[in-house]
């Protein structure tokens, strides 16, 4: 790939920062024509990525440690950040500061204390790579399991095989202590409280107010990025990251070969890119759709959850219309799609979506005069904007606070910039926005979905014959209902990756999700976990504390669920 | 509330009596994929091309068999198999009824019968898999002549191959003591 040249959109942020930063700077590269990696000194690593994400408007996406002794000795940390907030959205870039660790001397300056949103990625580098990242406020485990060894490191090459299970050791999770009169612990789970899926909430509450929560997540975590590295083949990979998430699977799948298009320079016909952005669109459908339903329920709402739940199979129907699965399409590979789309089955879909868009105006109608509904959603679970800026939330979670930051919006990929469509976004930072911001999008995704399946050109849908670079690196992104997915991959020998890093939607949304809690009701919680649409195998139980009487005590996720919905009986009077 | 009760009597029943009544799904529905033993030339193509190695092939040089193995418990239905397969001895069908009561009745197995090397007499490749070269070769219009040619040597085993290469090209440039001594 050119060098410099070609990376215009980025040279402003550089020369700032070089003007800023005399001598930090030591190497520039350029991936794409909108992604760029600079490599700076360790110590200088902090200012500049604080410098990038708050003077210059940019959003940490995502950030990773990578083994690179074999290629030049050292450990290697990059951060990668969206520069968002031009005016004109062909400007907006990638840029992912890059620095070296040295072997010997296995540490980093923390980031966290100057941008927060770099909490979990530290803690997860520091899991699985024993990079110490030096003042960081939290220094609890993130990943691994608490009873795993503790010199242990399983993504360092020679730390140990992927069919290795260490034996158990104690575990100990200290979760955050809240001092204070009338606190009380309240144990969520062990299953999730809303989608059953397990991860500890400890949720802090003085009455039925919440004052602080914490939580402990990742005892669904694979470990796919190691299984990847190791045993399969690049161009397999697409179907393990549809397997990420059983919801947004397909934006994994993209995301991921397009990581390998662009680290490779592949071309991938216009026909392919329309009928991918289809996908993610019917799959954003069915996801939202999951997502307005299960708000329902959770308010008391029930047969309205059952009609969206009716009107999503339509969406499921088109799923299999067009790739014959309901939910995991296995449509992509390298360089394209494996499946065209005809006139027949263009038909059946454009029919389809006529159906669901006159079901969905009357069922928002009916959900929106329900009284409950508003009550229960105003107001609940606030975003404020200025924890929304701190932690880089994505999604309609963010979009629900008033920043229309939208991947599809400012980095497009596949058809997104040869349709017209809008990017919604509401202020009102409470569940309801979020709701609303989904229930707007639906109708955005029908005009999408119908207008590239008229406009999409003819052509082949794959792109062949192309040679695998070993240790090229690049980013993919998508928009998934979720929020953004970003992975970052580095090709290796023999047809496999040296490195992989996915980094789902709800990673982003979690360390935020603290903040949403604080000054709600005990029976608010499980609706504002819902909200924010979290997705356990994608990153994966509740404790409540009466800090006024010291006590803990667990409640059953049936339990809280059912007070969620009805608002009686409350389980903490017991 | 009473628009509610309307469009629910509108719609009137959403649920299908499955599994009382069978569920038709789309005609490029991705289901259990079906192998067709006459096909399979045993070239292992599906089992390179398998993301969740639930397709495997096994080599037996002492019985001389290859032995293709699926376990339907591993299928992702992602259909690469299909999608690599030479002859078209695998193929998705729209079968999803796939419980079974043990374990064991979730693999599938065919055995394939190896060629001896014409050469040194150890078993190398599937002749099915030889006679499907040979015919490709006959049907790209090779003459009679050439087709013998490469009959011998598509029937030795690839050391077998290499040696009498390295021996040709020793003799022709005079160094044939040299390599045989090298070779053994």
């Amino acid at each position: 790939m050119g060098q410099g040249s070609e990376s215009k959109r980025a040279q402003k942020y550089i020369k700032d920062l070089r003007s800023k930063f005399p001598g930090a700077i030591l190497e520039e590269s350029s991936q794409a024509p909108d992604q760029i990696t600079v490599t700076v000194k360790l110590n200088d690593l902090p200012g500049i990525v604080e410098e990038l994400y708050y003077r210059h408007n940019g959003w940490l996406s995502t950030m990773l440690g990578n083994d690179e002794r074999e290629l030049n000795g050292c450990f290697a940390l990059y951060y990668v950040l969206s520069m968002e907030g031009n005016s004109n959205k062909r400007e907006n870039t990638w840029i992912t500061v890059k620095a070296l660790v040295p072997e010997k001397e296995p540490q980093f300056p923390s980031v966290t204390p100057r941008v927060p949103a770099a909490v979990w990625y530290e803690r997860e580098v520091r899991d699985m790579f024993g990079l110490e990242p030096v003042g960081i406020p939290d220094a609890r485990r993130l990943v691994l399991p608490d009873d795993w060894p503790d010199n242990l490191h399983p993504l360092r090459k020679d730390a140990m095989d992927y069919r290795y299970r260490p034996e158990p050791v104690e575990e100990n999770y200290n979760f955050i202590e809240v001092e204070g009169e009338g606190i009380v612990e309240v144990p969520l789970g062990p299953l999730h409280i809303t989608s059953d899926e397990p991860g500890h909430f400890r949720l802090f509450v003085d009455g039925e107010y919440i004052v602080d929560a914490d939580y402990r997540l990742f005892y669904v975590h694979r470990g796919m990025e190691k299984l990847a590295e190791n045993r399969m083949d690049y161009d397999q990979i697409t179907f393990l990251a549809e397997r990420i998430c059983g919801i947004c699977g397909y934006a994994h799948s993209v995301a991921y070969a397009a990581a390998v298009e662009t680290a490779n320079g592949i071309e991938v016909p216009p026909r392919a890119q329309y009928i991918r952005t289809i996908l993610l669109e019917v799959e954003r459908l069915h996801s939202h759709l999951l997502n307005l339903g299960l708000g329902a329920h959770l308010v008391g709402f029930d047969s309205g959850f059952m009609h969206f739940f009716r009107v999503r199979e339509k969406a499921m129907q088109m799923a299999e219309i067009l790739t014959g699965g309901r939910k995991t399409y296995g449509i992509n590979l390298i360089g394209g799609v494996r499946r065209d789309i005809f006139k027949e089955e263009r038909d059946q879909v454009l029919r389809l979506i006529a159906e669901i868009r006159t079901e969905l105006d009357e069922l928002l109608d009916i959900l929106i005069n329900t009284p409950n509904f508003i009550s229960r959603t105003q107001g609940v679970g606030r975003l404020e904007r200025q924890v929304a800026r701190d932690f880089s939330p994505v999604g309609p979670n963010m979009r629900g606070s008033g920043y229309a930051r939208d991947t599809r919006a400012d980095h497009p990929y596949g058809a997104y910039d040869r349709v017209s469509w809008e990017v919604i976004s509401k202020d009102g930072c409470d569940v309801l926005s979020r709701e609303l911001v989904r229930a707007a999008e639906l109708y955005e995704s029908f005009n999408i979905i119908e207008r590239c399946l008229t406009e999409m050109p003819p052509g082949p849908v794959l792109t062949e014959g192309f040679a695998y670079k070993p240790h090229t690196f690049a980013l993919g992104y998508t928009e998934a209902p979720r929020g953004e997915n970003v992975h970052w991959l580095m090709t290796g020998n023999n047809q496999k990756l040296y490195r992989w890093r996915v980094r789902a939607a709800t990673y982003n949304n979690w360390p935020a999700l603290r903040y949403m809690f604080r000054g709600n009701t005990v029976s608010d919680a499980p609706l504002i976990v819902a909200s924010i649409d979290p997705c356990y195998s994608c990153t994966e139980r509740v404790t409540m504390v009466d800090v006024r009487k010291k006590k803990a005590r667990t409640i059953e996720y049936k339990e809280l669920e059912r007070y969620c919905r009805e608002r009686k009986y409350s389980p903490l009077k017991f | 509330m009473l628009k509610l009760l309307k469009k629910a009597l509108q719609v009137g029943e959403a649920t299908v009596e499955y599994p009382f009544k069978p569920v038709e799904v789309a005609p490029g529905f991705r289901g259990k994929p079906e192998y067709n033993f006459d096909r399979c030339i045993a070239c292992g193509a599906c089992a390179t091309a398998c993301p969740p190695n639930a397709i495997t092939m096994e080599y037996d040089l002492k019985q001389g068999t290859k032995t293709w193995n699926i376990f339907y418990g591993r299928c992702i239905f992602c259909g690469r198999c299909e999608e690599v397969c030479p002859t078209g001895a695998i193929a998705l069908t729209t079968e999803f009824e796939l419980a079974v009561a043990s374990k064991e009745d979730l693999y599938y197995r065919a055995e394939v019968q190896l060629r001896k090397c014409s050469c040194c007499g150890e078993y190398f490749a599937p002749s099915r898999e030889l006679e499907y070269v040979m015919s490709t070769l006959e049907q790209s219009g090779l003459p009679e002549g050439d087709r013998q040619g490469w009959r011998q040597l598509l029937e030795k085993c690839p050391q077998c191959r290499r040696r009498q290469a390295a021996v040709s090209v020793a003799e022709a440039t005079g160094s044939r003591d040299r390599v045989q001594g090298g070779g053994q």
